[in-house]
């Protein structure tokens, strides 16, 4: 009797237990779940970016986000006394956010592990941390504008802005994980239950074609610029001609990356790659060897300079209204004379200018690996008149960008080829490393043309109107430009921006670089403004690339 | 022959019990081993990015520059060729 009892309530237990099991597990299975299962995800490691010699110009860094539990708060007035205190935030901000009916708020992010420390010293009730990573920048806003910024979607998710973090972002991101796992009250695995995990995959790094030493050269120079020349802003960009792989880049005024929302977005824009301008005299030798090419001049060929030209009912004339009779095509360039480029101009013809234009890749994007690119507008042959044909061979009446002009001065001076300006070299990821190789887009002109174009553009600069301090022994080509900007459609002269376009060494470019001063005030004009700070650019980076005197 | 079932069946069910304590014990040693190491491995992850930060900014172009200032290095001098004699011997 006593056995057929205890063997009864042994089944009675057992049944109970079955039937609390079939409730938890299959009845009230969600509700259950999520106090033993626990689903974790796992963030990846945004890509690391470089400069091209493993120097780096972004990393991530230890951070933490501050979250308040309102219900477990004790004494808010206390609290919010506290948290202002020592994250130096204003408690009103703090306050504002801080709404008590809600079960979790998030109260400030980016907090380092001292400001973390000195918060768990206070042994405040209701505050709590999650662990972040945020970019840290050791060369700070050195590039700024090449980096772009780390700011957040709507959805409150890291997304990269501008630069190099918008255009990569999806290979910066990489791509996040998660971990599934059963745990026990204290927060333990629990061995045989479920244990799934995914891991996360960080984001690829990023090596650059960019130098931080010029890059560094190139901003404080362009720094020392725009103060001695009164300068609105400037860019300065400097490329490997052969191919087009930029070595530095710098637009000032610029942004800090670290407190990115403190500035305007104007400060984001990047000139270099968006800003649309009338090139000016620069743009002379794009016609000068447009024309060579298609052999309707030669160097040595002579132009009657007389006077001012008429086209239509406007006059064409040189920038200080002197002329020297006959001059050679070569001395056009000297002299940067406007009336000189309308004769080749005219002996090139007009369907050829449409094309070497568009040969050139104006009024398109050039590619340039950064976001925020824009390409610029090219009006259709049928909408040029006589006038347009006239002051497009000096620059004037087409609007460009920085990135457009170096790119299609590059093409005349490297042989012929317009390449895909770059500014990523490698993508490195776990297990693949893929290298970006220089493309060339198409051939403009032959290695004849560029050579001889590359000598006139050295005798340009030895026998400009303009003397500069040049770096003795050293063979240098370039060409200034002085554009007018108009304005409600009417050119205001006292507005200009000055440029200066030039290489060294001249017989084997190793570096092209392009400087361009927007309403510089000191002097309207680019031989004496822009083109001092590139001579002060290429002094340093003629000792830094250790090149040799060759003349 | 029954007493020798029970006894057998008595060591059966102690050495399960053993054995479950024994599987229950090893399982929360290993639990709180898993915990240790994913502390250890969360901690390593913050040490290397402090220790990633501290190598960038010593080998930056900012430390560079005090440093320089430190010890007075603040003008470069000129170059001497030597590839092309006339440059070096002036």
């Amino acid at each position: 009797m006593k056995i057929k009892f205890i063997f009864l309530l042994f089944i009675g237990f057992y049944i109970a237990i079955i039937v609390r099991l079939f409730f938890l597990q299959v009845i009230y299975s969600p509700a259950s779940k999520s106090l033993y299962l626990k689903t974790n995800k796992l963030y990846p490691v945004r890509g690391r970016i470089y400069d091209q010699k493993n120097q780096s110009l972004v990393l991530n860094q230890n951070s933490y986000q501050l979250y308040v539990e309102p219900k477990k708060v004790e004494d808010k007035d206390k609290l919010l006394n506290l948290l202002s205190k020592s994250l130096e935030i204003d408690e009103a901000s703090i306050s504002a956010k801080l709404d008590m009916t809600k079960y979790w708020v998030a109260i400030a992010n980016g907090l380092t592990q001292e400001q973390k420390d000195k918060l768990d010293n206070l042994n405040l009730k209701g505050i709590g941390f999650d662990y972040q990573t945020k970019r840290f920048y050791p060369e700070a806003s050195l590039s700024a504008h090449i980096l772009g910024f780390l700011g957040k979607d709507n959805q409150n998710e890291d997304i990269g802005y501008l630069g190099l973090e918008g255009f990569y972002d999806r290979d910066l991101r990489g791509l996040p994980g998660f971990v599934e796992t059963e745990r026990d009250i204290l927060g333990r695995p629990i061995l045989i239950g479920v244990q799934q995990r995914v891991e996360a995959e960080d984001g690829r790094d990023l090596i650059l074609t960019i130098d931080k030493n010029v890059q560094e050269i190139s901003k404080k120079k362009l720094l020392e610029g725009l103060e001695k020349y009164q300068a609105k802003k400037g860019c300065v960009i400097t490329a490997d001609p052969k191919t087009m792989a930029i070595i530095s880049l710098v637009c000032l005024p610029d942004y800090d990356l670290e407190k990115y929302y403190l500035f305007n977005e104007n400060f984001y824009k990047n000139l270099a790659i968006s800003d649309l301008y009338e090139p000016g005299s620069v743009f002379k030798p794009l016609i000068v060897a447009a024309a060579l090419e298609e052999k309707k001049i030669k160097p040595d060929e002579t132009y009657n300079e007389t006077g001012q030209v008429a086209v239509g009912e406007y006059n064409i004339k040189t920038w200080n209204d002197k002329y020297e009779g006959k001059i050679s095509m070569t001395r056009i360039l000297e002299k940067s004379s406007n009336v000189g480029m309308v004769y080749i101009g005219e002996k090139l013809g007009n369907k050829n200018i449409s094309k070497y234009l568009q040969k050139y890749g104006f009024g398109q994007n050039t590619g340039i690996d950064l976001e925020g690119e824009a390409g610029g507008y090219l009006k259709p042959t049928a909408e040029w008149y006589p006038i347009d044909y006239a002051t497009v061979t000096f620059g004037q009446g087409i609007a460009v960008t920085p990135i457009q002009m170096i790119r299609a001065f590059a093409s005349i001076i490297n042989g012929g080829y317009l390449m895909k300006p770059y500014v990523v070299q490698k993508i490195i990821s776990k297990n693949k490393t893929t290298e970006i190789k220089p493309k060339i887009e198409r051939r403009i002109v032959s290695q004849l043309t560029s050579d001889i174009i590359r000598k006139m553009l050295v005798s340009t600069v030895e026998n400009a109107e303009a003397k500069w301090d040049r770096p003795k022994g050293f063979a240098i080509g370039g060409k200034t430009g002085t554009a007018q900007v108009p304005i409600k459609g009417i050119y205001d002269a006292s507005k200009t921006i000055a440029s200066f376009i030039g290489f060294a060494p001249a017989n084997d470019p190793k570096f092209l670089t392009f400087v361009v001063l927007y309403e510089p005030k000191s002097s309207q004009w680019g031989s004496e403004t822009a083109a001092p700070l590139f001579f002060e650019i290429a002094k340093q980076l003629i000792v830094y690339y250790n090149i040799s005197p060759n003349r | 022959m029954k007493n020798f079932f029970l006894r057998i069946t008595g060591v059966v069910i102690v050495g399960l019990i053993v054995l479950n304590l024994f599987v229950v014990i090893s399982g929360i040693v290993i639990s709180d081993e898993i915990n240790n190491f994913e502390q250890k491995t969360d901690k390593l992850h913050k040490a290397n990015l402090t220790l990633e930060k501290e190598v960038a900014n010593l080998s930056s172009l900012q430390f560079a520059q005090i440093q320089a200032q430190k010890y007075d290095f603040t003008n470069s001098s000129l170059p001497q060729y030597i590839d092309q004699l006339k440059y070096a011997y002036r």
